[in-house]
């Protein structure tokens, strides 16, 4: 882990919405098209990848969100030592898929900050600002989406109802959390 | 503003993808062969035209992956969207 500081300081609340940053959590991005490397990952992590589109799948140590037909997020459920950055996942993944030909594993922990928000008012705040229809999305436990919110690329996964993970990119995370308070103070 | 189906991840806001020129262009086997002239061809010429076109999209804020689709260019109506490398299901 190179980034220790907090890029959101202050975890925020309003009437049905609370947003702060879920810090130190490990993120790896998996890309491959093989049967071999689904069964392999499936293997290694005890953990079957999604195929379906915009699905996810869980484990009680990861999550494994699906991008794209063949490109997967892994994060871990919970929280890691701050000190701490090696991951055995990761190494497990790297002896297993890349080592042998079957696909690739990158460390994307620091390139994105995981927001999570809860309450009933997450929606509200996202359809101000993404073309994305939630309208089904909200209702189903565990859907995923990648989408644009005030144009900036995000990763959405519905964890739970009223309860959202939000991952975006490290340099757009300051202006996003800043736009999503302005947006929810307007709510 | 327009939906456009992704053939991965489904119907999507037109904002989310990115248009990437003309499908279905073949890159010359011998391209030293080839005159100035029919190199700029291959390399700029495009039909440009009004009424049904084929084109390439790549679904960029989404899943990233790039796809055809055929379009009326003169009201945007899209008459089928496939999968790079898949015939085209229209003439
Ligand atoms: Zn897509």
């Amino acid at each position: 882990m190179l980034n220790y500081s907090n890029v959101i300081e202050n975890d925020k609340s309003y009437p049905g919405l609370q947003m702060r940053e879920i810090k130190p959590v490990m993120k790896l991005i998996i890309r491959g098209k093989k049967r071999q490397f689904l069964s392999a990952v499936g293997k290694s992590l005890n953990l079957l990848l999604p195929n379906e589109a915009n699905t996810s799948s869980r484990s009680d140590q990861l999550t494994a969100l699906w991008l794209s037909p063949d490109e997967w997020m892994i994060f871990s459920n919970e929280i890691l030592k701050s000190d701490y950055n090696n991951y055995d996942v990761e190494k497990l993944l790297n002896k297993n898929i890349c080592k042998t030909n079957l696909g690739a594993v990158t460390d994307v922990t620091d390139q994105f900050v995981l927001i999570n928000l809860k309450g009933d008012k997450i929606f509200d705040l996202f359809e101000t600002g993404s073309p994305f229809n939630f309208n089904d999305f909200k209702s189903k436990k565990g859907l995923v989406t990648q989408t644009i919110l005030t144009k900036i690329d995000i990763i959405v996964h519905n964890q739970d109802i009223n309860d959202v993970n939000l991952f975006v990119r490290r340099s757009f995370s300051d202006h996003l959390f800043s736009w999503m308070n302005d947006s929810a103070s307007r709510l | 503003m327009f939906l456009i189906n992704c053939p991965f991840c489904g119907e999507r806001e037109q904002s989310e993808f990115k248009a990437g020129g003309e499908a279905h262009i073949v890159r010359p086997k011998q391209p030293t062969e080839l005159s100035d002239d029919q190199w700029a061809e291959y390399l700029f010429m495009r039909k440009n035209i009004k009424g049904i076109q084929f084109e390439r999209w790549n679904h960029i804020h989404g899943c990233r992956k790039w796809f055809n689709m055929v379009r009326d260019t003169s009201n945007d109506e899209i008459k089928a969207v496939y999968k790079m490398g898949e015939k085209p299901p229209v003439k």
